[in-house]
């Protein structure tokens, strides 16, 4: 997958990464031992969450820069547990 | 009339008569698979005439997308490079690549030298796009939301062109830089079309990413594939 070869290179050069994607994805990112990965259980092409959902878009991005903040080592994974609402506006 | 097989069926969801991107995993399941899909959705859709529930319907498509991505693919590493950040996030410079197809209008990458491709036509060539590098494009972080456009061979824009925050999260990075999370979201953000060459990709124009964003002097990255 075109971004997890961006994350190692960038990675690879000084500058810290995270990955946000659909857990559909999961398999082939876990392959690709990322440094660090968060997954949302969002279908595939909204995996910040539903249009409009604002909060959960946001709660996405303050796990993932959580991550940042606190991860040790690569290979890491946040599994990002909410239901994907496009109603619940 | 020839009478159409559940093989046929599945692939004409995927660039077939039927393309459509949220359901082109269906060519992946067997058969059986596939006939499961389609009487459980059908059964879950007569629960949801009567109780309203959609969540039920959102999550059996979640699973069976993941069914059809099960799997590692080509690309497995046992070992990463990382970067030891430094700095706490309200110190540091983020920027943003998705792989998600977005440019700004009047500056389409005109991938082929199209004018104006389409979605459609975008899709039809999604084999051609497989084996071009890929072209990252600059998105100021304060374009209008009617001033950013979407087109990508390989998953369903409709959400994103609904809101691009779905997976191009420029306006609530803006916000978390406004109140301080994060030290600054840098502009312009950045966006390609990840179904590309993985060679062309890694040999060519990573190289050039890496350097310009250094030039920008980028901590964090937040990567957003699709």
């Amino acid at each position: 997958m075109s971004v997890g070869h961006v994350a190692r290179a960038m990675e690879e050069s000084g500058i810290a990464t995270v990955v946000i994607a659909s857990g559909v994805f999961s398999d082939r990112l876990r392959a690709m031992h990322l440094p660090r990965i968060v997954l949302t259980d969002f279908p595939m092409g909204r995996p910040l969450g539903a249009p409009n959902d604002h909060e959960t878009q946001r709660e996405v991005l303050l796990a993932a820069l959580d991550m940042i903040d606190h991860t040790k080592q690569g290979g890491s994974i946040h599994i990002f547990n909410r239901d994907y609402c496009p109603w619940n506006l | 009339m020839t009478e159409e097989t559940i093989s046929q069926l599945k692939k004409s969801f995927s660039y077939g008569s039927r393309s459509d991107m949220n359901f082109k995993f269906l060519k992946d399941l067997t058969d059986e698979e596939v006939t499961k899909f389609f009487q459980e959705l059908l059964w879950k859709l007569g629960d949801t005439l009567d109780d309203g529930n959609l969540q039920r319907i959102i999550s059996h498509i979640y699973q069976y997308q993941q069914k059809g991505y099960v799997g590692t693919g080509r690309f497995k590493y046992e070992t990463t490079a990382f970067t030891q950040v430094e700095l706490q996030k309200d110190k540091m410079r983020f920027a943003l690549i998705a792989s998600t197809g977005h440019f700004v209008q009047g500056q389409d990458p005109k991938p082929f030298g199209v004018e104006d491709m389409t979605q459609n036509q975008a899709e039809e060539r999604i084999t051609d796009f497989l084996r071009l590098e890929p072209e990252l494009t600059s998105i100021p972080t304060n374009t209008p939301p009617d001033q950013l456009k979407v087109r990508h061979g390989g998953y369903d824009v409709r959400g994103a062109i609904m809101d691009r925050n779905v997976n191009f999260p420029i306006d609530r990075l803006n916000e978390l830089a406004a109140d301080g999370i994060i030290g600054e979201f840098s502009s312009p953000a950045y966006s390609f079309v990840g179904a590309c060459s993985q060679m062309r990709l890694q040999n060519h124009a990573l190289p050039r990413w890496i350097e310009k964003l250094h030039n920008e002097e980028i901590h964090g990255l937040i990567l957003v594939p699709v």
